[in-house]
């Protein structure tokens, strides 16, 4: 589903990404954690395209998605096609302020699409439904509580009925109380099949959720395990002081 | 002696019709430089965003060399000094040209703020959904950005008004020159130039208001605004919040 080969990515002199090689699967749940700039969410970006790589290549179901070998850029229609099948979903949920919960879910389906607007409508009301939103469909997204923007936020991806989507750090913004009705929207997903690759704090939720765990340090891919043995059995220095500091933390 | 006794209503009379024919060129040269500017204004603020490093820098170079120096100068030099180097304009054509230089420059300015004060988020969430540029412009940020760029243009547009009184430097038949000349002949400046305030006052003021409604309507949230322009809306939404 998504192959990264020697990836690289610097800002100005700032190595971020360093050599990430990684494979998901269609339908796992990959977990991405570590420490705040460590280079998960920039991964993220890469993988839809909102940042150009510096080197490497990453193929989404099969194909190179936005550049190839040679670091050569595609065109924008390409680009275009390849991130609407790759859904996102932003810590700062990122919704349109001047369009109402349900224009805001079907914005992509309407304007990157262009489906009919009975198609659109009625779908955009369904993932609503399943998000359990419907009745804030005219609401404007200042009206929701952070919980429900996220909720939003998610229904909006899957508008576009993506192949794979990318969560990043979706909770931390959230006041503790409103966490659950979003890792519950996550989970419900998981249980659909849907391929996730998930950057995020919340180390109970990964454990449960996610098929596999990457940990993360300046830059590369540190280790990589299922969670069961990531979180029992840590091989990694750096993996286990920052388990041991963040699960103390939690506990 | 009181204010009103300066005030010769006959000389006022006589007045009238002149000053009036000026106001109609003050509001002719008003719009067409108003609608260029606002025009050339949004071009050049796309110029100035482009990818291409030749036309951010010679467009900046423009903004900056007419926001930092005198209008009247600007004028006085399109009219005056150029003939010298063999390019002849004549006053109207030169003030309109003056004048639109100078303000494309500023509202360029605006446009260009606005656009850029959208937090990068939505760009970002916008090109993730696989919107193309044009789309992101379209459908996202400029919805946005008008909310700080219509009253500030509105501001400008009272600005320009005013400033169309300099015209009157290059021999510009506008309402403050026409004030000039017939104060000059009857020798009541009292009298003509207070009708002359008058009647800016009397045009400028209802666009100051507006500026200030504007203001404060964009400040609200979007829910509270009452026109919900999509009209694939049918059902209304329930105002001010939770």
């Amino acid at each position: 589903m998504i192959e990264i080969k020697n990836l690289y990515k610097s800002f100005g002199g700032d190595e971020v990404l360093k050599d990430i090689c990684l494979t998901v699967q269609k339908g796992q749940v990959l977990g991405i954690i570590g420490p705040s700039g460590s280079g998960k969410s920039t991964l993220l970006r890469c993988i839809n395209n909102l940042e150009l790589p510096t080197k490497g290549t990453i193929h989404i179901n099969g194909k190179l998605a936005y550049q190839d070998e040679s670091g050569k850029v595609f065109s924008e229609t390409e680009i275009s096609i390849t991130r609407s099948k790759v859904g996102m979903v932003f810590q700062h949920f990122n919704l349109f302020p001047h369009m109402t919960v349900l224009q805001n879910v079907f914005a992509g389906p309407k304007f990157v699409l262009g489906q009919d607007e009975e198609e659109y409508r009625s779908e955009a009301l369904a993932i609503l439904e399943s998000v359990g939103l419907a009745e804030k469909r005219d609401q404007y997204p200042e009206q929701l509580s952070g919980g429900q923007q996220q909720r939003v936020g998610i229904a909006r991806a899957l508008a576009l009925k993506p192949d794979v989507i990318l969560f990043d750090e979706v909770t931390s913004a959230l006041d503790p109380e409103l966490v659950g009705e979003v890792l519950g929207v996550l989970r419900k997903l998981a249980e659909a099949g849907m391929t996730m690759l998930i950057v995020t704090h919340e180390m109970g939720f990964v454990r449960q959720v996610a098929d596999r765990v990457i940990f993360m340090d300046e830059g590369r891919i540190v280790e990589e395990n299922s969670p069961a043995e990531f979180f029992e059995n840590p091989q990694n220095e750096r993996t286990k002081s920052f388990l041991s500091s963040v699960l103390s933390h939690t506990d | 002696m009181s204010f009103f006794d300066l005030i010769h209503p006959e000389v006022a009379l006589d007045a009238l019709p002149t000053i009036f024919k000026g106001l109609l060129l003050t509001l002719f040269v008003c719009f067409i430089c108003g609608v260029l500017s606002l025009t050339l204004g949004m071009l050049v603020a796309l110029g100035r965003m482009s990818k291409s490093r030749i036309l951010r820098l010679s467009l900046g170079a423009y903004v900056q060399f007419f926001r930092s120096t005198p209008l009247i100068l600007q004028l006085i030099y399109i009219y005056f000094a150029l003939p010298f180097a063999g390019i002849h304009i004549p006053p109207l054509p030169a003030g309109i040209a003056g004048l639109t230089l100078h303000y494309t420059a500023y509202l360029c300015e605006v446009y260009r703020g606005a656009i850029e004060s959208v937090p990068k988020g939505q760009k970002d969430a916008a090109r993730a959904l696989g919107m193309r540029n044009r789309v992101v412009m379209a459908r996202v940020i400029m919805p946005q950005a008008v909310r700080t760029i219509i009253p500030a243009l509105c501001n400008y547009m009272v600005q320009l008004l005013k400033d169309t009184s300099l015209l009157s430097v290059v021999t510009v038949q506008e309402m403050m020159f026409r004030g000039q000349i017939f104060a000059a002949e009857t020798y009541d400046y009292f009298t003509v130039y207070s009708i002359v305030f008058v009647i800016y006052f009397a045009v400028g003021f209802p666009g100051i208001k507006l500026v200030d409604y504007l203001e404060k309507r964009m400040k609200k949230g979007y829910a509270s605004r009452s026109v919900i322009k999509d009209s694939s809306i049918k059902t209304t939404t329930t105002r001010g919040g939770k």
